[in-house]
């Protein structure tokens, strides 16, 4: 397993250079930011004077250069519309955003797993249709209507929670239920899906014929099995949080990283996107590399070591009828979703 | 179909890694709610109602930076201008009159050196007395530095000024040629101490401002707390604190439910109902038409497009009858402001005719017109747009909308403009906030001018000679400018002069003005009784 | 054969009973009658059809109207009857039928969202099934790129689209295309990796069946549905997220309307004109459940091992349980 954490390690530094370098080309093909950031009667000779103060008038490769050049000495460059330093904002913005994302992903596995299992039970059931019906539903609502509506109703009309903003532990509500919606409708259906295909295959008569309880049926065999799509789609959706909690961070003024890159973005303050950018692929990279691990944990075929004695196996000599031993044969219960 | 035994055996084994990751997930989601959110000092000593001494803004967005030589922008400015520095001399936003700040008096006799008196008795927050040498020093800075402050290239451009301290008390400033308004170009300078450095940008500011500045929360709120040595009256509240939202909606929310005092950048959309305050905001939206291409190569057009607006109609629908309708390109209240000028009259059969007639004698009517619009730019823009579109085709025209984000929309608003496929019209904002014509005039209708699409020479010279002027020449100068604009240039269409509106929760009493939005004075706001 | 003892050898061959209406000769239901029995999945059918159809004849009936402007009847609310048929849904900020502005943007939101998810979903699937077929550095690297793709901010590649290029429905497809390929890329690839040991896989690859024939005829038809799920889900994300790029100017242009501009439009009057973003964000949930219950029934009817559930008569037969298929 550690061999094959370092591995991944190790594969992960090029693509984040490639994202780095990727972003840092494309933002430097929207335009020219000094209109962005000097008055309207600025002169022409001011223009260029700001261009030149910020570097920009060099080739790219010379400002990619000077920039990496400062990276490796942890100096992200300065921030044009603050002045200050670029890493030391997005670092400021990016944990608010990591704490979000992460009880949200927390609650909405959690809810999720509970729903779609309950639905699987009884396929096509009414719980089934209730419950495929409201997770589509909330899967599908846009975000700024749940967002203010929520503040309308339970931040002004009932009074329960405050409107917006970080204050207090209360402030956490809206902004946590209104990001919820999409991960768990989506999670419900993903699990619901995977499940029914589980509880449908043979080993659970099994389970249930040597007397398992329906709770054991459920989490040790049934939701093991469910749990390689249910885990990607999980993964995704919480990269997709990461990224884009935008309007939630906007709507309740929450001081995230969502916001700042779109702020940046839209004002072309690059060093800002850059290390927003960065900071975000390495928690990308590393979520996906618990993902990873985790499938590994939970299935022993997907597992790289398999993948290597089955490699070894077929450079052998035709095999006999009878499988060598410790070659994984076809254990039932796949993830038939 | 196949199963393997020796899955169900081993399950028993394989439980710990499954319940372990559920008590992990449960865990850590405990743990992150019990922490407060990163960067807020006390989750539980919430200031939402921390006390009714403390006076509670909402801002559109989180000033990028509080330094005091970029407070002509408006995100900084209505947190630092006059509320924790403050200028030599400061304009009236009622009367248009200078009335004497940090300066009693200041005097010139040929418009080029100033003299000013400047005040004594008064510190910094820092405890430092306030004397010449600080006034030399802001000046240095904001204007003559290599430091790039914004209110270099709005107020001053390229030109330097020259700073003498004749004595603790008293200031000379020299323009580089005949300056009739350098005192209200001084007003834009907000006072900062010597000491501050002239090689970085401050973040944190000190001034002599009846609030100095305590704490940035970044990302979440700044606080104020009165000054205890400040010169003049001491504010009404002991504490100030600012937020921000930029979702006009929620702001309005924080009003409604008592978490905020003040809101600005508010609507009637927002559901404010009563607890929204319009004022007139200076800002003025008009459309500007390029001579370079047909169809507006011909001036008839450029009537016609002015015929065929409905600009009655817009302010009333659109704008529940709070804007005015406007005939030129600053409103009431800015030096140079002609009260006789005429709005174009909705005419759609003149705007028809005039069409024709530009047709008959060969100019090609039916080029496509690029009418540029910034999104967002101010409450029901899309909306404003896609109205003139419709009217403008009802005459005869081919005009295409085009909503762009801001940082493209600049790239057609200042010289060099970037190039459309058809002929551009350009749906621009213009708010002028000094309060004299010579800011707006000398940027959008001389021949070179920055947003200027063009000129003629005959409106140039008028141009020139209204600058030199003063007082009630000035002022007669201006307004034939504008009359001659009208009449013989058409560069632009103008549709109104806009409001803006505050949220005010009842708890306190404040009279908005016209600069309300670059600089709230905080000083001004009383509790309700 | 001999278990045929009433067939007599001399007698003529009798023509096949006559087929009852969704049944075929071999007495089991044909999709469209499987479909018909199901009656969630037939309304979702039914819905989807009715979008199908507005998109394609709305903009021909309702076209002038959805344009005509009236700046005194603004904001009017709906379901009042004084304002006649056109104002049902209620009329926008400049006087415009909801209605007809609802029917002509059905066009636009189908051309970005069905292209942008069917174009995700091939490539992403394909590609991620044969990575998860080869393992090793295929797999690797297809992951490292899917990687990459997530963590670039969408929005910045819509910027520069936009600014080198100029908008249009084709570039704003590309953009959502290829930013959601890698989640259908990893999930593809999830489930293909974990195929690779089960049997019958391993049978084939022992008879020689050549991989893209493996990949083709074993491992897609098991990853399919589990990817129908995510491409009914992606259908309705994507259709909100033209909508927030819209919001920022950067998505559909004005004259062009669709659902997810309306949507974002009427942000700023929710609380003053609600139905103007109300009406079409339901337009979108609807018809994203549509394609659900239908995804969710075609998931089991092409599944040659639950078929049956679909087929057998009567209503309890949909659900079942361990049980009750023991006792039969």
């Amino acid at each position: 397993m550690l061999t094959y954490l370092r591995k991944r390690i190790i594969s992960s530094a090029l693509p984040l250079v490639v994202v780095v370098v990727g972003v840092f080309a494309l933002a430097r093909m929207t335009g020219n930011p000094a209109a962005l950031y000097l008055p309207l009667s600025a002169t022409p000779e001011m223009r260029a004077e700001f261009i030149t103060r910020n570097g920009l008038d060099q080739p790219l490769l010379v400002q990619m250069g000077n920039y990496f050049g400062g990276v490796l000495h942890l100096d992200f460059g300065t921030s044009l519309r603050t002045g200050e330093a670029a890493g030391a904002m997005a670092l400021r913005a990016f944990p608010a955003t990591l704490q979000l994302a992460g009880v949200t992903m927390a609650l909405a596995i959690l809810l999720a797993v509970v729903v779609g299992s309950w639905a699987a039970l009884k396929p096509n059931g009414i719980i089934d249709r209730i419950a495929s019906f409201f997770s589509m539903a909330a899967a599908s609502i846009p975000d700024f209507w749940l967002a203010i509506v929520g503040i309308l109703v339970f931040a002004i009309t009932l009074g329960w929670v405050p409107t917006s903003g970080v204050e207090t532990s209360a402030s956490w509500i809206l902004p946590i239920a209104t990001l919820l919606m999409r991960p768990f409708g989506a999670l419900v259906q993903v699990v619901r899906g995977a499940m029914v295909s589980a509880l449908s295959e043979p080993y659970i008569r099994l389970a249930r014929s040597k007397g398992s309880g329906q709770r054991r049926v459920i989490t040790h065999h049934a939701l093991r099995n469910a749990a390689a799509p249910a885990l990607t789609v999980a993964g995704d959706l919480t990269v997709g949080l990461v990224n884009g909690a935008v309007v939630v961070e906007t709507i309740f003024g929450w001081p995230g990283i969502g916001k700042l890159m779109i702020d940046s973005i839209l004002q072309r303050d690059f060093a800002v996107l850059q290390a927003c950018v960065l900071l975000t692929a390495i928690a990308i990279f590393t979520l996906n590399i618990v993902i990873d691990l985790l499938y590994a944990l939970l299935d022993p075929r997907v597992r790289p070591a398999a993948a290597g004695r089955r490699r070894a196996r077929r450079t052998e000599t035709p095999p006999a009828t009878t499988p060598p031993a410790d070659a994984p044969t076809a254990l039932a219960g796949a993830a038939r979703p | 179909m196949m199963f393997d035994e020796r899955k169900i055996l081993l399950a028993p084994a394989r439980r710990r890694p499954l319940a372990a990751l559920a008590v992990l997930a449960v865990g850590s989601s405990l743990a992150m709610t019990g922490c407060a959110v990163a960067n807020s000092d006390d989750a539980a000593g919430g200031t939402a109602g921390s006390g009714s001494d403390t006076l509670r803004v909402v801002l559109q967005q989180e000033p990028p930076t509080l330094e005091p030589c970029e407070s002509n922008l408006t995100s900084t400015g209505v947190v630092d201008r006059s509320t924790i520095t403050e200028p030599l001399i400061e304009r009236n936003p009622t009367s248009g009159e200078l009335e004497p700040k940090l300066a009693t008096t200041w005097d010139s006799k040929d418009d080029t050196t100033w003299t000013l008196k400047l005040r004594t008795g008064v510190t910094f927050h820092d405890g430092s007395t306030f004397d010449a040498t600080d006034a030399k020093a802001t000046i240095d800075r904001a204007v003559n530095s290599k430091l790039g402050c914004n209110v270099e290239g709005y107020v001053f451009g390229d030109e330097d000024l020259k700073v003498k301290v004749v004595d603790p008390e008293t200031l000379q400033v020299t323009a580089p040629h005949a300056d009739p308004i350098l005192p209200l170009r001084l007003s834009f300078l907000e006072v900062v101490p010597s000491e501050t450095s002239t090689t970085k940008k401050v973040r944190e500011p000190i001034g002599t401002g009846p609030y100095q500045f305590e704490k940035w929360d970044a990302g979440q709120k700044i606080t104020l707390a009165a000054y205890d040595g400040y010169w003049g009256d001491k504010p009404a509240y002991a504490k100030a604190q600012y937020e921000w939202r930029s979702e006009s909606s929620v702001r309005a929310a924080m009003i409604t439910a008592g978490e905020a005092d003040i809101a600005t950048g508010l609507s009637p959309e927002d559901n404010i109902g009563d607890l929204g305050v319009p004022y007139p905001n200076n800002e003025t939206v008009a459309l500007r038409m390029h001579n370079n291409k047909a169809p507006f190569t011909d001036i008839r057009v450029r009537e016609a497009v002015n015929y065929a607006i409905d600009k009655e109609s817009i302010v009333k629908n659109l704008y529940g009858g709070r804007d005015k309708v406007a005939a030129q390109l600053v409103p009431e209240g800015v030096v140079g402001h002609s009260d006789s000028l005429k709005p174009w009259p909705y005419d759609p059969e003149k705007a028809k005719q005039l069409v024709a007639e530009a047709k008959a004698d060969g100019t090609d009517t039916s080029a496509e017109i690029d009418m540029i619009v910034r999104s967002a730019q101010f409450p029901k823009i899309e909306e404003l747009g896609q109205v003139i579109q419709e009217q403008l085709t009802q005459a005869g025209l081919n005009v295409k909308l085009k909503m762009l984000e801001t940082s493209q929309h600049l790239t057609y608003q200042v010289r060099p403009f970037a190039k459309t496929e058809g002929d551009l019209m350009l749906m621009t904002q213009h708010g002028n906030q000094a309060g004299d014509a010579a800011f707006t005039v000398d940027q959008y209708m001389l021949s070179n001018g920055a947003q200027s699409a063009f000129g003629t020479p005959e409106l140039d010279a008028l141009i020139k000679k209204a600058d030199a002027s003063t007082g009630d020449d000035r002022q007669a100068a201006f307004e034939k400018v504008f009359a001659y604009q009208n009449e013989k240039v058409v560069q632009f269409a103008h549709i109104a002069h806009q409001t803006g509106m505050i949220g005010k929760s009842k708890s306190v009493n404040y009279e908005p003005n016209s600069s309300t939005g670059d600089e709230l004075r905080l000083a001004e706001v009383t509790p309700a009784k | 054969m001999s278990t045929e003892p009433l067939h007599d050898a001399g007698a003529p061959h009798l023509p096949p009973p006559p087929a009852k209406p969704g049944t075929n000769r071999s007495n089991s239901p044909s999709m469209f009658g499987l479909l018909l029995r199901d009656k969630f999945a037939t309304t979702g059918a039914v819905i989807l059809l009715l979008v199908l159809a507005t998109a394609a004849f709305g903009p021909a009936l309702m076209g002038d109207l959805a344009t005509k402007q009236n700046l005194m009847f603004a904001n009017k609310a709906p379901f009042n009857p004084d304002n006649g048929w056109e104002y049902l849904l209620g009329s926008d900020s400049l006087g415009r039928s909801e209605l007809a502005r609802l029917v002509v943007a059905t066009r636009t939101t189908l051309l970005v969202a069905v292209p942008a998810v069917a174009a995700s979903l091939v490539v992403g699937s394909l590609w991620g099934v044969w990575a998860g077929y080869h393992r090793g550095i295929r797999e690797t690297a297809s992951m490292r790129i899917a990687d990459i793709i997530m963590s670039f901010p969408s929005l910045l590649l819509a910027v520069v689209v936009l600014y080198v290029f100029s908008p249009s429905i084709a570039n704003i497809v590309l953009i959502l295309a290829i930013t959601r390929i890698p989640i259908y890329l990893r999930t593809a690839r999830a489930e293909s990796a974990e195929l690779q040991s089960r049997t019958f896989v391993d049978a084939a690859r022992t008879f020689g069946t050549r991989p893209n024939a493996i990949i083709g005829r074993h491992v897609i038809p098991i990853v399919t549905p589990t990817l129908l799920t995510l491409a009914t889900l992606e259908f309705c994300y994507v259709m909100l997220a033209e909508s927030s790029l819209s919001f920022l100017g950067i998505g559909i242009q004005p004259p062009d309307i669709s659902w997810g501009l309306l949507v974002a439009q009427g942000r700023q009057y929710l609380q003053t004109a609600w139905w103007l973003s109300i009406f079409p964000g339901v337009a979108i949930v609807v018809t994203a459940i549509a394609a659900n219950m239908l995804a969710a029934w075609l998931r089991i009817a092409t599944d040659p091992a639950q078929r049956w559930r679909l087929a057998l008569p009567g209503r309890k037969k949909l659900i079942t349980t361990i049980r009750t298929k023991e006792s039969k």
